[in-house]
C-alpha cells in the first residue's frame, strides 16, 4: 500500500508513471485530495526546491520534478475545484521586451505552481503594456519579470514604471535573470529578487508577508 | 613578487601567439597570454550595430582589426555567435542591436525526426561569410595573433533544435537524446574542418549549457559528444578549447575528464578552484575577468584589479590563459579592456595594480596624516612610487624631483612614499594621484605617470613658492 511519503518521493525523483498509480491508491484509502496536495505534493516541490538551492539537483532534475507533479495535479484538480479549493495566489509571469530567454521564467514558473500558485505565463518578450493589461484581467498578488541579458535590464525597469504608473501600487514585482542584483531591484523600484529558481518560492512569500 | 627584467627581450623573440599556443599547451611561459573575446563588441569599435556586423565579413575584418590594435591580444575568436549552425537547420533568428541573435523557435520541438531538419554543410548560411573573414584576418594578423574559430557545443546546439525539452527527455528518452548529441557532434566536426581549413589555430567549442545541468547527466550525455568533437581537433593537429559559461564548478572534474586541451570558464566559477582541478588533469585554463560588474560598469582601476585576481588566484605554473568569462559586452568600455591588456604586457604596472588599495575596504586612510602645505615654510614635493629602489620609471621620478630641486636652488623638501606601503597608499588616496608615480607639488598632482623636464618641475617650484609669500 503506497504513503504520502511515497508520492512525496515520486515527485522528489520524477517518476510521473509512479505518481500516476500512488495517487488513485491513496484516493481510493480515503484520502482528501487536499491532503495529498498540502502535505505531500507542495512539500515535495519544495524540497525539490531546497535542492536545487543547494546545488544538490539541477535544471532537469527540477524539470522531470515538475512534469510529475502536473501529471499529479491533472489527477486532482478536478476533485479539488469540487471541492471549492482555490490556489492561495495568482502570479503573472513573463521575459520582458527585448528578451527571448525562457528557461530560468519557466523553472520560476515551474516552483511557484508547485507551491500551490495559480500561475499565467506571459511568455518572452513580453511589453509593458501587456503586463499590464494581464494584472488588470487576472489581478495577481506578484508578478514575475525575467531578463538575461544585460542589455535588456531596462525593460526591467520600463515595465516596473508602466505598472506603477497604470495604478497597481499593491502588486509585488519580483525579478530574476542570470544579470540581475538585489541593487538592481532596490534601484528600479521592485519588491524582490531571487537568485535562483529554488529560491523563487521564499522570495515571493516574503514580499507577501506569507510563510 | 619581484618585477621581471628579462621580458623585453622574451617580447622580441617569440611572438604573442606562440605565447598564448605554449600556455595551451601546458607549458611555460614567460608571461599570462591573453585572449579578448571580442564578439559584437567589434560592432561598437567600428560603429555598427551587432546585426550589421554579424552579417558582413568587411565589418568583422574592420572590427577585429580596431580590437587587435586596441587590446593587444594575443589570440581573437574571428566571429562569437553561437547561433551560426542553429539558423542553418531551420531555428528562426530574432537580431537585436547589441548582441548576438537569439533562437527563437525549435524545429525539433514538436519530435524527434533528424531528417526533417534542413541539411548542414559549410556552404550554408553565414558559414561562407565566417570562413572569409577568418582567412582576411589569417593574411592581416595571423602570424602574430592566434585566430579561435568557435562553434556551438552539443548540449547548446540540441538545446536550440529541441528546446529545454532536451534536458527532460535526457530522463526518458534513451534512444533519441545520445543520437541528437552525436547529431550535434558531427555539425561541429563540420565546422571543425572548414574552419581549420581556413587558417584557425584553435577551436572553441562553446557549450554554455552545460552549467544548467549535473555531471551525471554530463558524462552520460554530452562527453561522447564533445569527446568525437576534440578527437578529431587533435587529429586534425589543432588545439581545443572548452568554453562554458555560468557556475559549472560541479562539472569542472567531468569537463577536464573530456579530451580538450583547455577549459574556459566565466565568473560564476571560482578560478583557484579551476586552476587546481584543471592542473591535476593536464589541462590549460583560462577566463575569468567580470564582464558585467567589472567590464562593462566598472572603471579602469576595476579592471586592473580584477586582472590582479585572475593572474593570483590562477597561481603558479604554466596552462592560465587570462580571458574575459565570456563574449564582451556591446558596450563594454575599451578603456577597461586596454587597461588589462597594458597590466599583461608591463610587470611594472602590473606591479602597480597589486599595489592598489582595496576599493571595497572604503579606507579613508585617516590614520596617514598629509601636511597643511600652506603653513609648511618650504614648499613639499610628494613624490608618489611603487618603490624607486625596485622600479625604473619610479626611480627616474623621484631622481627628477631631487634634480629640480637642487636647480631650482631655493628652499624645498623632496619627500618619496611608495604604495608598497600604508603611507604611500594613503598618500595616493589624499591627493588623488592618477596614475604611479606621479609628482604632487605642495599637495596638487602635477605629473603623473610621464616624467617631466626637469625645468618644467622648477617653474612649478617656483609658483609654489611665490603662492606662499
Amino acid at each position: 500500500m503506497s504513503t504520502r511519503e511515497d508520492l512525496k518521493t515520486a515527485i522528489i525523483n520524477g517518476k510521473r508513471k509512479d505518481v500516476k498509480t500512488i495517487i488513485p491508491e491513496l484516493l481510493e484509502a480515503g484520502e482528501t485530495p487536499v491532503d495529498l496536495l498540502e502535505k505531500a505534493m507542495i512539500p515535495a516541490m519544495s524540497a525539490v526546491g531546497e535542492k536545487f538551492k543547494n546545488n544538490e539537483v539541477f535544471v532537469p532534475e527540477m524539470l522531470v520534478s515538475a512534469r510529475a507533479m502536473k501529471e499529479g495535479m491533472k489527477l486532482i484538480e478536478p476533485a479539488l475545484i469540487e471541492a471549492g479549493i482555490k490556489p492561495k495566489h495568482t502570479a503573472i509571469i513573463g521575459t520582458v521586451e527585448g528578451d527571448l530567454h525562457d528557461i530560468g521564467k519557466n523553472l520560476v514558473a515551474t516552483m511557484w505552481k508547485g507551491a500551490g500558485f495559480e500561475v499565467i505565463d506571459l511568455g518572452v518578450n513580453v511589453p509593458p503594456a501587456q503586463f499590464v493589461d494581464a494584472i488588470k484581467t487576472h489581478q495577481p498578488a506578484i508578478v514575475g519579470l525575467s531578463a538575461l541579458l544585460t542589455t535588456t535590464m531596462p525593460s526591467m525597469k520600463t515595465t516596473v514604471a508602466a505598472i506603477r504608473e497604470a495604478g497597481f501600487d499593491t502588486v509585488k514585482i519580483l525579478i530574476g535573470g542570470a544579470p540581475i542584483t538585489q541593487s538592481y531591484a532596490d534601484e528600479i523600484g521592485a519588491d524582490g529578487y531571487a537568485q535562483d529558481a529554488g529560491s523563487a518560492v521564499d522570495a515571493a512569500k516574503a514580499t507577501l508577508g506569507a510563510a | 613578487m619581484g618585477v621581471k627584467k628579462n621580458k623585453k627581450i622574451d617580447m622580441a623573440t617569440i611572438s604573442g601567439k606562440q605565447i598564448l599556443i605554449n600556455a595551451l599547451r601546458c607549458q611555460p611561459t614567460e608571461r599570462t597570454p591573453w585572449v579578448p573575446f571580442v564578439g559584437v563588441h567589434g560592432g561598437a569599435l567600428i560603429g555598427v550595430n551587432a546585426t550589421e556586423y554579424l552579417q558582413n565579413a568587411d565589418h568583422i575584418i574592420a572590427g577585429l582589426k580596431a580590437a587587435a590594435e586596441r587590446y593587444s591580444p594575443d589570440g581573437l575568436p574571428v566571429v562569437f555567435d553561437l547561433q551560426i549552425e542553429a539558423e542553418i537547420l531551420g531555428c528562426d533568428l530574432a537580431w537585436a542591436a547589441e548582441t548576438p541573435p537569439s533562437v527563437a523557435s525549435h524545429p525539433l520541438d514538436e519530435d524527434y525526426d533528424l531528417s526533417s531538419l534542413a541539411e548542414f554543410n559549410v556552404g550554408k548560411g553565414r558559414i561562407p561569410l565566417v570562413l572569409d573573414a577568418v582567412r582576411r584576418s589569417k593574411e592581416a594578423f595571423g602570424e602574430e595573433i592566434a585566430l579561435y574559430g568557435l562553434l556551438t557545443g552539443p548540449l547548446t546546439l540540441a538545446l536550440h533544435l529541441r528546446g529545454d525539452d532536451v534536458l527532460l527527455d535526457m530522463f526518458d528518452e534513451e534512444e533519441a537524446v545520445p543520437k541528437l548529441f552525436d547529431y550535434c557532434a558531427d555539425v561541429a566536426i563540420q565546422m571543425v574542418d572548414a574552419y581549420i581549413d581556413a587558417g584557425i589555430d584553435v577551436i572553441g567549442v562553446v557549450d554554455p549549457m552545460i552549467s544548467q545541468i549535473g555531471p551525471e547527466h554530463f558524462e552520460e550525455a554530452v562527453t561522447p559528444a564533445l569527446n568525437k568533437i576534440f578527437d578529431h581537433i587533435r587529429a586534425r593537429g589543432a588545439l581545443s578549447s572548452l568554453f562554458v559559461c555560468g557556475n559549472a564548478t560541479r562539472n569542472l572534474e567531468v569537463m577536464c575528464a573530456t579530451t580538450c586541451d583547455n577549459i574556459s570558464v566565466d565568473e560564476n566559477v571560482g578560478m583557484v578552484e579551476l586552476a587546481r582541478i584543471a592542473r591535476a588533469a593536464g589541462k590549460s585554463f583560462g577566463g575569468n575577468l567580470q564582464l558585467t560588474v567589472v567590464l562593462l560598469l566598472g572603471e579602469t582601476d576595476d579592471a586592473e584589479r580584477d586582472t590582479v585576481r585572475c593572474l593570483d588566484q590562477a597561481g603558479a605554473g604554466a596552462g592560465f590563459v587570462l580571458a574575459p568569462g565570456c563574449d564582451l559586452p556591446y558596450a563594454v568600455k575599451p578603456e577597461n579592456i586596454e587597461a588589462v591588456a597594458a597590466l599583461v604586457r608591463d610587470p611594472y604596472k602590473l606591479e602597480v595594480a597589486r599595489n592598489l588599495p582595496d576599493k571595497d575596504k572604503n579606507d579613508n586612510f585617516d590614520d596617514i596624516h598629509i601636511p597643511d602645505y600652506s603653513k609648511e615654510p618650504a614648499v613639499i614635493v610628494d613624490v608618489v612610487t611603487l618603490d624607486s629602489a625596485g622600479c625604473a620609471p619610479c626611480a627616474y621620478m623621484v631622481k627628477a624631483a631631487q634634480e629640480a630641486g637642487k636647480a631650482f636652488g631655493q628652499p624645498c623638501e623632496i619627500r618619496e612614499h611608495k604604495i608598497t606601503g600604508r603611507d604611500g597608499l594613503g598618500y595616493m588616496t589624499k591627493l588623488g594621484c592618477t596614475a604611479i608615480p606621479s609628482i604632487c607639488i605642495d599637495g596638487k598632482e602635477q605629473f603623473a605617470s610621464i616624467i617631466p623636464a626637469r625645468q618644467d618641475i622648477v617653474d612649478l617650484l617656483q609658483k609654489a613658492t611665490l603662492a606662499k609669500v
